[in-house]
C-alpha cells in the first residue's frame, strides 16, 4: 500500500513536470554554449561543470567552504533569535519599553545589512566577527518585527479564557502568550534564515577568507569557471537545506498548526 | 466535583443599578442604562436584545473583564463590580465565548485541565484523571488527544463547555457561543448543553440573537432594549425540565415565542431608526 503512494508520488505528473523544466534548462544552457548563443558561449556548460564536480567535491577545501559558511549562519541566526525574541516579547508586552526602543529599530532596519560592513569591520577585532555580526543584523530585525506583530495579533479572547480559568499572569505568559506567537516566531526564522544566506555570501565576497561565498568569488578572480557554478548551486543547496531543518524544526514544536 | 440532581446553594447574581459609560476620546456613550436583574442560583436566564444594545458589556462586568460606571454586581451578597472596585476575573464565573476559545495549541484535554491546573486546585495527573472522567460523561472521550483545529465546530463547543464545568463554577456565563453555527449541530449542541445542566445545575447568564434558542435553553427570557440597555420584558419559560427539542412544537412554546418576538421586533426596529439617524 504504502509502496504503491510512494511510487505514485514519485511518479506524479507534478514531479515530472519539475524535471522536465529543470532537465529543459541544462539542456538548453548545454546547447547555448555548444552553439555559441550570445550570453552563454562564455559560460562553462553543464556538462563542463560536471566534469569539474568530482575533483572539486573531492578536495576537502571545498568541504572546509561549507563548514565555514554554516558555522557564520549558525552563530549569527542563533544570536539574533536569542536576542531578538525576547526583545520582541519585552517591546510587544510593554508600552512604554515599546515607546522607548521601536523609533531605534525603525531607524536601523532599513539599512541594509551590507551596508553595515565597513563600520562591522572597524568596530569588530576581527574579520570573522565583523561578518558574524552583519549576519547577525540580517535574521535580527525579521524576529523582532514578527514577533512583536505576532504577540499584539494574540486574540484577546485566549487571554481572557485564560484569566476567566483561573491563571495567574505567569501562567498567561507561558501558557499563551509564547505559544501563541510560536507560529510567527518561525515564520521570521524561516525569512530570516532566507536573508543570513544572502548576507553571508556578500560579506564573504568583500571580507572572507573562506566559505561558499569567497569560493565563488575567488573562482572568478582565479578563472576556475566550472567552480564558479559549483559555487553557486552550492549556496542554493545550502539554503535550501537550512530552511527545511527549520520547517521541520517548526512543524516539530508547533504540532497543531498542520490541523488549522 | 460530582454531577447529582440537587440544586446548587451558590450562585446568585445580583445586577442592581448597573450603568456603562463608555468615553472612547470623550464622545461619552451611554451603553447600560440602570439596569437590574436578579439571577437565582441555578436559574437559567437569557439576555436578548438587538445588536449593540450592550448585552455582552452587562456579561464583560459580570465576568470581571472591565468596570462599570455605577450601581453593583454581587455574587451570592459578595460586590465583585461596582463603579470603584472591579474583582479580577476568576474562575467562580466562567465564560464561553461568541467565536469559541479553546486553545489551539493544547489537545482537547490538556484544554480541559488548564483550568485546575492554572488555579492548584489539582495537581497534573488528578486533573488529567477528573478531565477524563468528565469526557467519557459526556461522550467525548475519543477526541480527547486531538487538537481543536481537528475537530468539528460542535465537538469544539462542547469541549468548551466541559472545559469550564471542570471547575465547578458558581456561574457560567455564555456569550452567544453557538453563533454562526447551522441549524442541525446547534440543536444538537443545545441538547447537550441542557443534558449537562440536568446533571449538573449551575446558574447561567446566556446572551443570544436566537429567540428559539431562548425559549428552548432558559427558564427566563429577558428582552433588552436598545441601546442603552435597559430590561424590557421579562418572561418565564414553564417548560419543565429535562427538556427535548419536541418542547418546540408545543402550543405554549408558539405562545411565548410571539410575546417574545413582538418585545425585540420592536426594539430592533427602533435600532435600526436610530441607526438610520445616525447615517443621515
Amino acid at each position: 500500500m504504502n509502496l504503491i503512494k510512494l511510487r505514485k508520488a514519485i511518479f506524479s505528473k507534478s514531479v515530472l513536470r519539475g524535471f522536465i523544466s529543470v532537465g529543459g534548462l541544462i539542456a538548453f544552457w548545454e546547447l547555448g554554449r555548444r552553439l555559441q548563443l550570445p550570453g552563454l558561449a562564455v559560460v562553462p556548460a553543464p556538462s563542463e561543470v560536471f566534469a569539474a564536480l568530482s575533483d572539486i567535491v573531492a578536495k576537502p577545501e571545498f568541504w572546509d567552504h561549507w563548514y565555514a559558511s554554516f558555522t557564520r549562519v549558525l552563530g549569527g541566526f542563533i544570536a539574533a533569535q536569542l536576542i531578538g525574541i525576547p526583545l520582541g516579547l519585552m517591546m510587544a508586552m510593554n508600552r512604554y519599553f515599546h515607546a522607548f526602543t521601536f523609533p531605534l529599530l525603525e531607524i536601523m532596519r532599513p539599512i541594509p545589512p551590507l551596508a553595515w560592513v565597513p563600520a562591522a569591520i572597524i568596530f569588530w577585532p576581527t574579520t570573522e566577527l565583523s561578518i558574524g555580526f552583519v549576519i547577525f543584523l540580517g535574521a535580527f530585525f525579521t524576529v523582532v518585527v514578527n514577533v512583536i506583530g505576532s504577540a499584539r495579533n494574540i486574540d484577546v479572547r485566549y487571554l481572557r479564557a485564560a484569566q476567566s480559568l483561573g491563571s495567574r499572569p505567569i501562567d498567561i505568559f507561558k501558557r499563551i502568550i509564547l505559544p501563541a506567537v510560536l507560529p510567527g516566531i518561525f515564520i521570521g526564522m524561516a525569512v530570516g534564515m532566507g536573508i543570513t544566506w544572502e548576507v553571508v555570501v556578500a560579506a564573504e565576497m568583500i571580507a572572507g577568507k573562506s566559505g561558499l561565498g569567497y569560493l565563488t568569488w575567488s573562482s572568478y578572480v582565479g578563472g576556475n569557471y566550472p567552480q564558479i557554478i559549483i559555487g553557486m548551486i552550492s549556496i542554493g543547496i545550502a539554503g535550501y537545506i537550512s530552511s527545511s531543518l527549520i520547517r521541520l524544526f517548526g512543524r516539530f514544536v508547533t504540532p497543531w498548526q498542520s490541523t488549522q | 466535583m460530582t454531577m447529582n440532581n440537587n440544586g446548587p446553594i451558590e450562585g446568585r447574581i445580583s445586577i442592581k443599578n448597573v450603568s456603562k459609560i463608555y468615553d472612547p476620546d470623550g464622545a461619552k456613550v451611554l451603553a447600560v442604562d440602570d439596569c437590574s436583574l436578579e439571577i437565582q442560583p441555578g436559574e437559567f436566564c437569557v439576555i436578548v436584545g438587538p445588536s449593540g444594545c450592550g448585552k455582552t458589556t452587562l456579561l464583560n462586568a459580570v465576568a470581571g473583564f472591565h468596570s462599570i460606571s455605577s450601581g453593583s454586581i454581587e455574587l451570592d451578597g459578595r460586590a465583585i463590580c461596582t463603579a470603584s472596585h472591579t474583582e479580577p476575573p476568576s474562575a467562580e464565573r466562567i465564560v464561553v465565548f461568541q467565536n469559541g476559545a479553546l486553545f489551539p495549541w493544547l489537545s482537547v484535554l490538556d484544554n480541559i485541565t488548564f483550568g485546575p491546573e492554572a488555579q492548584g486546585k489539582m495537581t497534573r495527573g488528578e486533573a488529567v484523571s477528573r478531565a477524563r472522567e468528565l469526557l467519557a460523561e459526556l461522550g467525548l472521550a475519543p477526541i480527547a488527544e486531538r487538537y481543536p483545529g481537528e475537530i468539528s465546530s460542535g465537538m469544539k463547543r462542547r469541549v468548551e463547555i466541559a472545559r469550564a464545568l471542570i471547575n465547578d463554577p458558581k456561574v457560567l456565563l455564555l456569550d452567544e457561543p453557538f453563533r454562526a453555527m447551522d441549524a442541525l449541530t446547534k440543536g444538537v449542541v443545545q441538547e447537550f448543553l441542557l443534558r449537562v445542566l440536568d446533571k449538573m445545575r449551575k446558574s447561567v447568564l446566556f446572551i443570544t440573537h436566537d429567540l428559539e434558542e431562548a425559549l428552548f435553553l432558559g427558564d427566563r427570557v429577558v428582552v433588552m432594549t436598545t441601546r442603552p440597555a435597559q430590561v424590557k420584558k421579562t418572561i418565564m419559560v414553564d417548560f419543565p425540565r429535562p427538556r427535548t427539542y419536541r418542547v418546540r412544537s408545543s402550543q405554549r412554546y408558539l405562545e411565548l415565542k410571539e410575546q417574545v418576538f413582538e418585545a425585540v421586533h420592536e426594539e430592533a426596529r427602533k435600532a435600526f431608526e436610530a441607526g438610520e439617524r445616525e447615517m443621515a
